[in-house]
Parts: structure tokens; sequence; C-alpha cells
């Protein structure tokens, strides 16, 4: 049997961050990951933040990626953040520039796919030095122990083999946390459902119309009407040329008053300020004559999907922040004027307001205040990022990235540190890297309140009128308001906990009647100057690319439960219906969320399988 | 070892070009590797990983600037690329074909142990030039290879050839052959890499490949007639006995079922359905 030091199961930004830790060490570690390609499975938001905690110490990503400023494929450094509370066409705007910016060195908005294979680029170069790497398409089903205390790691589609040490990054999903019985499958009550739709747009609209000067960016957040009565929010983030917009829901809340996770989207996008964010100029094909030949209508589509492809290849050209000198402006300019010609004059093509789908995509956050792992460890294997239950949910901030980087660190840290005294045991692996978890400022954040970052929304709400919020949380707010009171007050809720605190946080008056009042009261209204022709579910599934698996990964346990006739609702991709009063599963337009998991046997994909996001 | 790929045009949705009478153009029109050579570029990659084999890539094409190599070269990780360009080429049957490539492995550094083929190609092969050049080589030629395996001691290549013959199941069949040979890869062909220390290689392969074909014209050498040293008379049109005399399409079979519509929700319908099958399955036995 082949042996090696460290594996590590899982190649999202947590596991990745782990490798090139462990490498920047001098450590061999092996990384499986099941998708075909680093970052097919991965998505986010998402903003990565870079962060300078007051208090303690986190590793960001760009010391673990030295060339990360230099070099990543980042794409806008966002330095506008505001939260609308919407209200049908009244829209009422707060900027929470300051929240972003607190204790920020930056906040970059990425498209994991890419990011995701810039870490491997750079991890593999330098684990490739010490004989180890990253196997894409290898998914792991289970691990064993030898006598010795040596894991063996089995997997589907490689022989066995042994290691010293396991770093478990495989998500929120993990089946391997669940298999050891480290910690138990994640409760609703526990997550998010997160669905996300990548829109595209040429960069320069987007520095116009965003109000942004070229590489910055705007975060936009929504609560109000947009959430269709649920716990949580809308987002739309600047890329570099897409947006992403998502919806992040509370799953206990879906659970109660199922929604479809695609409407919860498409309600955000119909918002008269989301419309407007997201139009574009989009060509539109003339039908075909049908009493043509038929190769003739066959050579007229494959022409215009030609000129369509060319026209918005230029047009992304002429419209991107690319270096150009004035001749090439004016090829450009000239380029696109004749394909438009051609478009328009030979082939019928005509031209609409609308906007441009390019991926739909969901996944399950977890919320550390709710269910980060006590015990990170479990023998020889650490669990970090989203797979030990570490995101952070405060407000509109949502952060993992950062945390499971951070994560990743700790955890090389830890197992290089064995490494060098051959100690593998849980008192000296485990205890250690559960200690530095428990240290970590982020963990801090699922603990306790920060008062001086409630402080920037009580600011930001100083114009809001008293009786609006007041009738709601009088009391807190006077306390809150107050400084010398405010200690007092975070200190009592910080005894209280958050348990406790939270059902009170989170609620349906913090996210949707509070913000629909305040839209109706103080908001404006937005025109609106078209009405965007939005994707069916079969469409965007259809857009998606997979390689089916003609076994299923899922199976349902009881076909008659409650939870799973929810499914045929809260299944992001439409994979349950209800045949005859039972649930059945149709597993090929899965795209591995999770949100079935409570009450299935619930794995990931084979190796290579199952969908693979081309932005994440 | 050699990998003789094709390069064919790219039919997929707008990467075509016709001309304004309907025709395809080919000169606008994308070149790709064609899938049977892609597969034997892969095949091939499988003895570099497991066997730390060199390996180059010949075509004859009359693009010179051609990204179907620099895809070959991304999926066998090549370190020399033969391009054979002369308009004395064209018009060659795949006798013809066959000498020029001949000829051109012949030129390649080093000592040929093997020789991968496609199966055939898609845009009008028969599947004759692999035969061809392997006889010409003097080279045993193995074909519809599935698997193979070499043995670098004995310096013999056992192979899996799968074997379809009309009305019987298939059969696969091992053939243990000397080196050098001449394979020709099935389109079922698949390997893998079973453990962690050769898919590492594998990756590590492929990464390079990858940076290396970004500047594949470094490595590529064209080579016309003359530089090549082949007889005129066995290349091109020349060279080329067959004659194309006519092309037609396949023609369709006759139908010779009789299809009766039945309905799911008719009991009697469905009897009927049975009866048939029984009827069918006892036949079948009884021959
Ligand atoms: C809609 C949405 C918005 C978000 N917004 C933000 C944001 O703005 N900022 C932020 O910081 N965070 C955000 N997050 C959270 C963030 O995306 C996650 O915390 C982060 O991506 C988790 O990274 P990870 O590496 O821990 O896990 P993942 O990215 O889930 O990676 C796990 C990997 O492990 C692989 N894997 C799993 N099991 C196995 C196995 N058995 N064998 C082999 N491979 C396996 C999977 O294929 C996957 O590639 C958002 C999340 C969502 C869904
Ligand atoms: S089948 Fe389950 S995991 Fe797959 S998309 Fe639907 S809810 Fe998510």
């Amino acid at each position: 049997m082949e042996k090696y030091d460290v594996a590590i199961i899982g190649g999202g930004s947590t596991g990745l961050a782990a490798l090139k830790q462990l490498s920047n060490l001098g450590k061999q570690a092996i990384l499986l990951e099941a998708g075909s390609k680093i970052g097919s499975k991965n998505i986010s938001g998402g903003i990565l933040y870079s962060k300078k905690p007051r208090k303690g110490i986190v590793t960001n990503v760009e010391q673990v990626f030295e060339n990360f400023l230099d070099d990543a494929p980042f794409e806008r450094k966002i330095t506008k953040y505001i939260l609308h509370s919407t209200s049908k066409d009244k829209v009422y705007s707060m900027d929470l520039t300051a929240a972003h910016d607190y204790q920020a060195n930056f906040g970059y908005s990425v498209l994991l796919n890419k990011l995701n294979s810039w870490f491997a680029k750079q991890a593999v170069e330098t684990a490739q030095k010490f004989g180890g790497g990253i196997i894409p398409g290898v998914h792991v089903k289970s691990v064993k122990w030898n006598e010795d205390g040596t894991a063996i790691i089995q997997t589907d589609e490689l022989d066995e083999f042994e290691v010293k040490a396991i770093i478990a990054a495989g998500g929120v999903n993990s089946e391997i946390a669940e298999m050891t019985g480290a910690r138990p499958k994640f409760t609703p009550m526990q997550l998010y459902q997160g669905v996300k739709v990548i829109v595209k747009l040429p960069e320069k609209i987007i520095d116009e119309r965003f109000g942004v000067s070229s590489g910055e960016g705007a975060a936009h957040l929504f609560a109000g009407d947009v959430t269709l009565n649920h716990i949580g929010g809308g987002f739309l983030y600047t890329n570099r040329n897409t947006l992403s917009v998502g919806a992040v829901y509370h799953l206990d809340s879906q659970l109660r008053n199922p929604t479809e996770p695609y409407r919860l989207i498409d309600a955000l996008l119909k918002n008269p300020m989301v419309s407007e964010f997201i139009k574009d100029n989009v060509p539109v094909r003339a039908d075909i004559d049908k009493s043509l030949p038929q190769e003739e209508q066959l050579r007229i589509r494959f022409a215009v999907t030609k000129l369509i492809k060319t026209w918005y290849d230029v047009r992304e050209n002429h419209l991107s922040s690319n270096e150009k000198d004035e001749q090439a402006i004016a090829d450009i300019k000239a380029k696109l004027s004749f394909v438009q010609e051609q478009m328009t004059a030979k082939y019928n093509v005509t031209f609409k307001t609308d906007y441009v789908e390019a991926e739909y995509g969901a996944k399950l956050i977890p919320d550390g205040k709710r269910c980060r792992m006590k015990k990170p460890f479990f023998k020889n294997i650490l669990f970090a990022g989203d797979a030990a239950g570490r995101g952070i949910f405060i407000g509109p901030r949502i952060e993992g990235l950062n945390v499971g980087i951070d994560d990743g660190v700790r955890a090389a840290n830890a197992v290089a540190r064995a490494l060098d005294k051959n100690d593998f045991s849980e008192s000296f692996l485990g205890q250690y890297y559960s200690q530095s978890l428990e240290e970590s400022p982020y963990t801090m954040d699922m603990k306790q309140i920060d008062q001086d970052y409630l402080k920037i929304f009580l600011d930001a709400a100083r114009d809001v009128p008293k009786d609006i919020i007041g009738s709601r949380y009088g009391p807190i707010l006077k306390m809150m308001s107050n400084r010398t009171l405010r200690g007092i007050a975070v200190k009592f809720a910080n005894v209280l906990g958050y348990d406790k605190l939270l059902p009170m946080i989170e609620s349906e008056d913090t996210y949707v009647k509070v913000p629909i009042e305040l839209a109706e009261r103080l908001g404006k209204s937005i025109p609106i100057s078209y009405s965007p022709s939005i994707l069916s579910i079969a469409d965007r599934i259809s857009k998606l690319s997979y390689n089916d698996d003609h076994m299923p990964h899922i199976k349902i346990r009881d076909p008659d439960s409650e939870y799973m006739k929810k499914m045929v609702i809260l299944c992001p991709a439409k994979c349950y219906s209800e045949e005859g009063g039972k649930i059945m599963l149709q597993h090929e337009g899965c795209i591995d969320c999770g949100t079935c998991s409570q009450e299935t046997d619930w794995k990931h994909p084979r190796g290579e399988k199952g969908v693979n996001y081309q932005y994440g | 070892m050699a990998v003789v790929v094709k390069l064919e045009p790219d039919f997929s949705e707008g990467s075509i070009s016709y001309n304004p009478d309907g025709t395809l153009n080919r000169n606008e029109t994308k070149s790709t590797l064609g899938p049977h050579s892609r597969i034997a570029a892969q095949a091939a990659f499988y003895a570099k990983v497991k066997y730390g084999a060199r390996i180059s890539v010949a075509s004859m094409s009359g693009h010179v600037a051609n990204t179907a190599l620099q895809q070959a070269m991304q999926t066998c990780d090549a370190e020399v690329l033969h391009l054979y360009n002369d308009v004395l080429f064209a018009g060659a049957d795949t006798l013809g074909t066959a000498e020029t490539l001949k000829a051109g492995i012949s030129k390649m550094e080093g000592k040929m142990d093997i020789v991968f083929s496609g199966h055939r190609a898609s845009d009008g092969e028969t599947g004759q030039t692999g035969p061809q050049i392997a006889w010409k080589l003097g080279f045993p030629f193995l074909g519809h290879v599935i698997s193979y395996d070499v043995n670098l001691e004995k310096r013999t290549i056992t192979v899996k050839r799968l074997l379809s013959l009309q009305g019987m199941p298939d059969v696969i069949e091992e053939v243990e052959a000397p080196l050098p040979v001449f394979i020709a890869i099935d389109p079922s062909y698949k390997h893998s890499f079973d453990t962690v220390s050769e898919r590492l290689t594998s990756e590590k392969y492929q990464r390079e490949a990858y940076e290396r074909a970004k500047n594949y014209k470094d490595r590529l050498q064209v080579f016309n007639s003359e530089k090549l040293g082949v007889n005129r008379g066995l290349i091109g049109l020349a060279g080329s006995p067959t004659i194309v005399y006519d092309v037609q399409r396949v023609p369709k079979g006759k139908a010779t079922r009789h299809a009766e519509v039945l309905d799911g929700s008719n009991p009697e319908h469905i009897r009927k359905a049975v009866a048939r099958m029984r009827e069918a399955l006892s036949a079948m036995v009884t021959k």
C-alpha cells in the first residue's frame, strides 16, 4: 500500500489553503477533490475578506498565497456596501460601507471556479517539491484505521493508501464528518440555503451603472418584500464583467413555509432596482422560415449563432478596460457595427432590453453561531471550514471563505507540528488544533456580539423614525444607542448567549416587516423600464454542465416523510416529485446543494460526476 | 513512441463556417483533433505516465498553424510535433498518406517502440491508413486495442483487442507481441491510473503539457516532401491508386418490422402483448 504523510479531503478554498500552508512548511500532502477540476464544485456569494481583528490573529489569503494581490483572478475591490429595504417599487437605502470596512484590509468579489483553480495552481507548485499534489476526480468514500493509528483512505477511484493525518475540508455536506461520527448532520435550524445566479454585463456598463471606477465594485443587499416572508435576504455583488445575484434564507424558515428557491431568486430579479441593475441590450433571433430547405435552415441557424457569439465577444472587448490604443478602439468599433449590421440586415436579428443569465447554482451554508464543531477533530482527522460548520452569519455579513482559509492554515500548522514530533494522538494533534480554533477571532464572532460592529448599524439607522423600530426593539434600541448602556446591554446579551438572542434578532420583524415599513414610508419609487424574461428552472438546469452518473448518490430513506414532501418545493434543481403520495428522486439534475441530506443517505457524487460549475 | 493524428474540421456550432453557396468553408472552419486521434493521444499518454515514454506527434495537413496539433500536444504531453505539409501531398488516398507518415516517423529521433493511431477519422476515412503505415514500417499491426501494458524487460507488449463479429457477442482477445508495434486504438479505449503516485505523475505531466502547448510552435517541425526525402511517385495524388468513383449515402435498411399500437391501460391489449412476448421468447429458445 502506498504511504503518504497527509491527506486533505476536499479542494475548496479551505483545503487548498491547508495544502499551500503544509507545503510552505515543507510537508508532504495529497489533496483529493471529487470534482473533475478544482473549482468545479464550489460556489459562493461571494466577497473574500482580508481582516485585521483588534484582538487575536488571523492568517489572511494574501499571507498564504503570496502572489494573491498581484496575480489572483479576483473580480473587483468592493468599496460600496449598501442595504436596501424593499416594498413593491419602493426602496429605502442605507449605506453600510462602514460595516464592510470594519476591521478589514479589503474585500474582493470573487468567483470560485476561477479563484480556486488559481489557488490550486499556486499550491501545487509548492506541494510538488515535497512529493505532494492535487488529485481531482477522486471521491473519498471512507476512512479506516490501522492498529498503529495510521489512517487508510478509501476512494471510489484509487487503490487504498495510508496517511498519518487527515484534514477534512469537504464542505458543509462532508460525509466524512458524519460517517466517522465526528459530528451529526447539521440540522435545518443550523443552516441557510443559498441560491445564486450569474448575470452577464460588460465591464464598462458595470463601472458606470454602479458608479465605481475600474477595478472597484459595489455590494447591494436586500431585505423586505423580496424575501417572500422568509428570514434572510438577497445580495448583488459586482464582478468584473458579471454580477452575482443571490438569495440566502434560513432553512428552518424555508421548511416552515416552503418556497421554491428559484422563486426567491426570481423575486429578487423582478425587484425594480435589481431589474435596472441587471438590464442589458440583448440580441433576439428572428424565426427561421420553415418553408426553406432543411439545409438552408440549418445554415442560417449556425450563421446566426456564430454572428451573435462574435457580437458578444467584440462588444465585450469594446466595453472592457483592456488597454487599447486609438487605432484598436476604432477597429473594434468598426467590427462591432459591421457585425451588428450583418445581424440585423441579413438575418433580421433585433435587440431588446433584457438580462443575460449565465449560471444558476445553490448550496447550504452553515451558521457557525449555531453549528460550529466544539470538538473539531476525531482521531487523526481535523475538520476545517464549512465541514466544521464554521460560517459567520451576522446580519448581512456572510463569511466562510476567509474563515476557511484561516482554519486551513491552523489545521496545517497543527499537522506540521505533529509530523515533527511524530505524534498524531488526539491529545497532541486534535486538542492543539481545537485550542488554536478557540483562539481564532472568527470563533469569537461566532460566540459573541461585537458592540462596535453593532454600533455601525445603529449609526446607519439614525435617520429612521423611532416608531418604526421602536415598537419592536424599543428597550434594546434605547440601551444600544447610549454608549455606556450599550456596553452593559451587549454584556447582558452575551451572558444570555446567542442561542437565546437569535430568535429575537433573526426574525420576520428584522428581515421582512421592518424593511417593508421602512420602504413604504421612506422609500423612493424606482421606475422600471422593462420586465426581465426570467429563465425557467428547466432552462436554468439545462444550461448547467453535468457529467451524469447512472448510480444515484442520494437514497431516499422514507418516501412518505413530511420532510421529503417539502423537498418537492425546496430542492433548487427540482429533482423531487410526488407520485401517488410517494416521493421520487431523479438524481441526474442534482446540484449537490445538500438541502435534502437531512433525511436521505446523502453522498457527494463519485469522482468527476455530477454538476460542474463554470463560475461558482 | 509516436502518435499519428488526423486534423478534422470542427463541426460544433459557432466554429463551422459556410461559403455563400452553402458549402463548407474549409479555410475558415477551425480544425480540431479528431475524436479517434484524441483517444490515440490519450493512449500514448498512458505509456508516458506508466513507463516514462517520450512522445512525438505526426500529422499530415494543409494547415500550418494548427491549434489541433496544440490539442494533441496537450493530450499526450508530446515533446515533438511533426507536420507534413506540401502541395504534393494533396489528393492522397490512404496509401499515399501512409507513405508520407512512414517517412516522417522514420525521421523522428530515437527508437520507435510503439506507434499509435486512431481507429479511423470521422470525415471520410476507411481505417486503412494505420495498417498501411505499419506495413511500410515493417511493424506488426494490432487493431481495435482497448488496453495495453508493456513489459520493459522482455520488450513485449500485451494488448486487449475488442473483436466485434456480426451476429456474435463481442470478444476480447489478448495478444502479446514483441516491440516495436503499430497499434490502432479502439474508440472504447479507456485507461485508469489506480494509485496515488500514478495520478500525481499524470497530473504533473498534464500541467507541463498544458504549459508547453501554449508555445507549441516552438516544438513544431514542418516538413515538405523534399525535407522528408520521400519518393514523389509514392505520395499525394500520384501515389494514390484509389479512385473515388461516386459517393453515395448509406442506404437505409428497409423496415421489416410491423408495429401495432397497444394501449397500456387496456387489459386486453396487455394480455395480447404478453402473449406475443411469450411466443417470441419460446421461438428464440427452440432456435
Ligand atoms: C450563496 C452563498 C453566498 C456566500 N457568500 C459568501 C461571502 O460573500 N463571503 C464568504 O466569505 N463566504 C460566503 N459564502 C460561504 C463560502 O462560500 C463557503 O464558506 C466556502 O466556500 C467554504 O469553503 P470550503 O472549502 O470549506 O468548502 P467547499 O467550497 O464546499 O469545498 C468542499 C470541497 O470538497 C469536495 N468534497 C467533499 N466531500 C468530498 C469527498 N468525500 N471526497 C473528495 N472531495 C470531497 C467538494 O467537491 C468541494 O469541492 C457563501 C456561500 C453561499 C452558498
Ligand atoms: S437532490 Fe438534494 S442535494 Fe440535489 S439539488 Fe436537490 S436538494 Fe440539493
